[in-house]
């Protein structure tokens, strides 16, 4: 899986952190997958520069210039649209969202001929976000400019992990998560912030926990004795206590009412009482253990209302962190795509 | 080897009777069991004369070039019409038929309406007739009205207009009493019930084989207890039934599971009146192809037989989720493609079928758990298999008898494949040396999107003969 398969071959842009032996070849990005550490670390030095424009220290870019970026949403999102939307207008790009309640059957129309529709109107980025795992590949095989994976169904949300280790690594103390105990803590088969976070985190080589109940960790006990890549070993477990013990950073994630009615959870007071993080459980963790939540949350489920809002928590920062972020991958894409402003 | 003296030159038109003057190919008779090289003389689509040649004679001198065999029977296919003729036709559904060396066809009556009335089962017959290909077209019957397992259809109806055997196929019959009733019902009426074993309970929403793959590509697991299950109430159900109708017969199509081939191997050997088929994809490929891995289920598991990890491998040379791929049921593991590989080697499978299920490119070419599932291939069947045999897997006359006699005797006598001298010749000539390469240039369904479009594959089908008379040539 690869988001460089289809891609234009590299061209040298305009990216200001580019250094030789981690230059950035992927005109689409589909997944954290096929990021290597150098392109990640890349991308988290361009976020830092980005970082600046965001807090006034250096002017608006105009990297993006004329350059037409579509939101297209097929699931609804205010948190990832707009702060791509935001990231867009910081590069200087001409942004259009498209929003849709309904998948693209429900519409009557494919996917595949949406996107026809919206790159004839202009648009050399897509950013995507869609309920069916997978979809941003059919699109990124025809698109003819860069597609941004922003969220297909339980697979990936690769501007999320990367957003996720910016600012972990941002907080860490020496700035790396190298040995460091990271727990995801939740609904892990239903999540594609999961998926992608392990990608990267294990790449950064964190010691990674995911826990949950076993309903919520189907196949992946399978998955974490084969390794992410067939290589970097995670664990699993469905016990919270093991999994808080000394962990240096807790990642909670978002329980979605429907898994009581598919018989996957008895309840969410059930789910709250074995699962929920708590400052209780947070005792047996590492001293200055961090806290964070991809939300939106529902306190007093996952997450205790005192945890989320109190000093250990980065959920706030974690918002934050999503503009420069995205910032960086969208000056990425598009100077791997060659995709010119302007008239072009 | 291919000798270029033995490639049959054929004058006449399709749906004309056949003179055929085959010298000196490799021939397989899977009724007597014996092959080698022979002449073999048709006029006017009568076999006249099978002379079997000594070595030394000039003949093929092994069965890597042109071998001839009986014409081919495929189960499991569907031809589309009436109801969605962009899809597929009767006549293009036969015309790939004869592409892949097939002379009958058994359709499955998932059609746009089922054929669950005699009404639909003459029109069928009646579309084959007019299509002008000598391929015979055996129909199925639906087991229920609609095909809404609710109630039965009228099954000795439908048997009197022709039909070869019942199944709801796509959407098996949930409820057990109602199935055990069809059972008896077909058994009375001395025909075979097809199930496609699928417990829907555990596969709604469903989009590839529950394993690594489904995981890390975030796809909902298709567990292969759906299957299992489906597989156990059947037989649990036949071997109650078959007491009181000596008669009953049960096939169960498409298995694609270590599990439920153990199952049937169980009940095989405990004597009950139970067959199955598997498909070339089920064989072939793995669920890794959903991945982008590309390599044959054969090179997807380690000596100790459990499946390799393609992410490990470096094996990932395609982009992920082609919908091609999307299959019901779905392309599973390694293991399971060598249990399937393994139950024809032991009998355990008495055939292979296709389960040829084209779509037109809007239901398939779209979101990989949103296209509508069936993989098209009826003209890819043959060589997917050679691969086996080339891989040293399966014997080339297992590859011929689990297209003949396998399927004839799941259908109980309704075809009888072999070179009887005297009657209508119904044979396939194909070279085992020649390759070629899929796509839609190259194939004649209607189906967009062959998994192995792009790939060479071998045995180039050089000649079908369908009831004496040109199928393809």
């Amino acid at each position: 899986m690869s988001g460089a398969i289809a891609g234009a071959p590299a061209t040298a842009g305009s990216v200001p952190t580019e250094a030789p032996g981690r230059a950035w070849p992927h005109r689409h990005l589909l997944d954290t997958d096929a990021l290597t550490w150098p392109q990640i670390q890349l991308v988290l030095d361009t976020a830092r520069h980005m970082a600046e424009i965001v807090s006034g220290a250096r002017p608006r870019s105009t990297a993006l210039r004329g350059i037409g970026v579509t939101n297209l949403f097929y699931e609804a999102s205010t948190r990832t649209r707009v702060s791509f939307e935001t990231a867009a207008k910081y590069l200087s790009a001409d942004v259009v969202n498209v929003s849709t309640g309904g998948s693209s059957i429900e519409k009557g129309e494919s996917l595949l001929d949406t996107m026809r529709t919206l790159e004839a109107l202009g648009a050399k980025v897509l950013v995507m976000r869609h309920a069916t795992s997978g979809a941003p590949y059919l699109v990124a095989r025809e698109f003819r400019g860069a597609v941004v994976n922003a969220g297909d169904g339980r697979h990936a949300h690769p501007t999320q992990a990367l957003l996720d280790l910016f600012t972990l690594v941002r907080r860490m103390p020496g700035g790396s998560l190298r040995g460091r105990k990271v727990v995801i803590l939740g609904d892990i088969l239903h999540s594609r912030v999961a998926r992608s976070n392990l990608w990267t985190l294990t790449a950064a080589g964190a010691d990674v926990w995911v826990c949950g109940p076993a309903t919520l960790l189907r196949g992946f006990e399978a998955w974490a004795a084969a390794g992410v890549g067939g290589e970097r070993r995670f664990t699993v477990t469905t016990d919270t206590a093991a999994a808080v013990r000394d962990a240096d950073v807790v990642m909670a994630l978002r329980i979605q009412k429907e898994r009581m009615a598919a018989g996957l959870l008895p309840s969410l007071h059930e789910y709250a009482a074995r699962f929920g993080l708590t400052e209780e459980r947070l005792m047996t963790a590492a001293e200055g253990c961090l806290v964070m939540h991809p939300g939106p949350m529902n306190e007093g489920v996952e997450i205790a209302a005192d945890v989320a809002g109190g000093p250990r928590s980065l959920v706030t920062e974690q918002v934050a962190s999503g503009v420069p972020v995205r910032m960086a991958v969208l000056s990425l894409v598009v100077a791997a795509a060659g995709i010119g402003g302007g008239a072009a | 080897m291919s000798a270029l003296a033995t490639r049959p030159k054929v004058d006449a038109e399709i749906g004309k009777a056949v003179d055929l003057d085959l010298s000196g190919a490799w021939l397989v008779d899977p009724a007597s069991g014996r092959e080698g090289p022979a002449d073999v003389v048709v006029r006017a689509g009568i076999l006249e004369s099978v002379t079997w040649l000594e070595a030394g004679d000039g003949g093929a001198e092994d069965d890597r070039g042109v071998v001839v065999a009986p014409g081919f029977i495929d189960l499991h296919a569907h031809l589309r019409e009436p109801g969605n003729e962009t899809a597929e036709t009767i006549a293009s559904g036969l015309a790939a038929a004869a592409h892949g060396g097939f002379t009958t066809v058994c359709a499955m009556p998932n059609t746009t309406p089922p054929i669950d009335r005699a009404a639909m089962v003459i029109a069928e017959l009646a579309g084959a007739a007019a299509s002008g290909s000598p391929v015979r077209l055996l129909p199925i019957g639906a087991a229920t009205l609609g095909r809404a397992g609710e109630q039965l259809a009228p099954l000795g109806e439908l048997a009197d207009a022709g039909v070869v055997g019942f199944s709801d196929d796509g959407a098996p019959v949930q409820h057990a009493e109602l199935f055990r009733n069809a059972l008896s019902y077909a058994g009375m009426l001395g025909l075979p019930l097809i199930d496609h074993p699928e417990d829907l309970a555990l596969t709604a929403g469903a989009e590839a084989n529950e394993g690594l793959v489904a995981t890390v590509l975030g796809l909902k697991g298709w567990p292969a207890a759906a299957e299992s299950n489906a597989v156990a109430r059947d037989i649990a159900l036949l071997a109650e039934v078959v007491r009181d109708v000596p008669g009953t017969r049960l096939h169960l199509t498409h298995l694609s599971t270590a599990g439920s081939l153990d199952a049937v191997r169980r009940a095989k050997a405990a004597g009950l009146p139970v067959t199955c088929d598997v498909t070339p994809h089920h064989l072939a490929l793995t669920d890794e192809w959903i991945a982008g891995a590309r390599r044959f289920a054969w090179a997807a598991h380690g000596e100790d037989g459990e499946a390799r990890d393609p992410w490990r491998d470096r094996g990932l040379v395609a982009a992920p989720y082609a919908s091609s791929l999307r299959v019901n049921p779905p392309l599973r593991s390694a293991v399971d493609a060598r249990a399937c590989l393994q139950a024809l080697l032991d009998g355990t499978a008495d055939a292979v079928a296709t389960d040829h299920a084209p779509h037109t490119q809007v239901d398939k070419d779209m979101e990989f758990g949103l296209a509508k599932p069936g993989i098209a291939g009826i003209e890819t069947a043959l060589g997917v298999l050679l691969e086996a045999v080339d891989a040293g897997l399966l014997p080339l006359s297992r590859l011929i008898t689990a297209l003949t006699t396998g399927p004839a005797g799941v259908l109980g006598g309704v075809v009888e494949p072999g070179f009887a001298i005297g009657a209508p010749a119904d044979l396939v000539v194909f070279d085992r040396a020649e390759r070629w390469t899929v796509g839609p240039d190259s194939l004649r369904t209607r189906g967009w999107g062959n998994p192995l479009a792009d790939r060479s594959l071998p045995g180039v089908v050089l000649l079908t003969v369908a009831g004496g008379r040109l199928a393809h040539g």
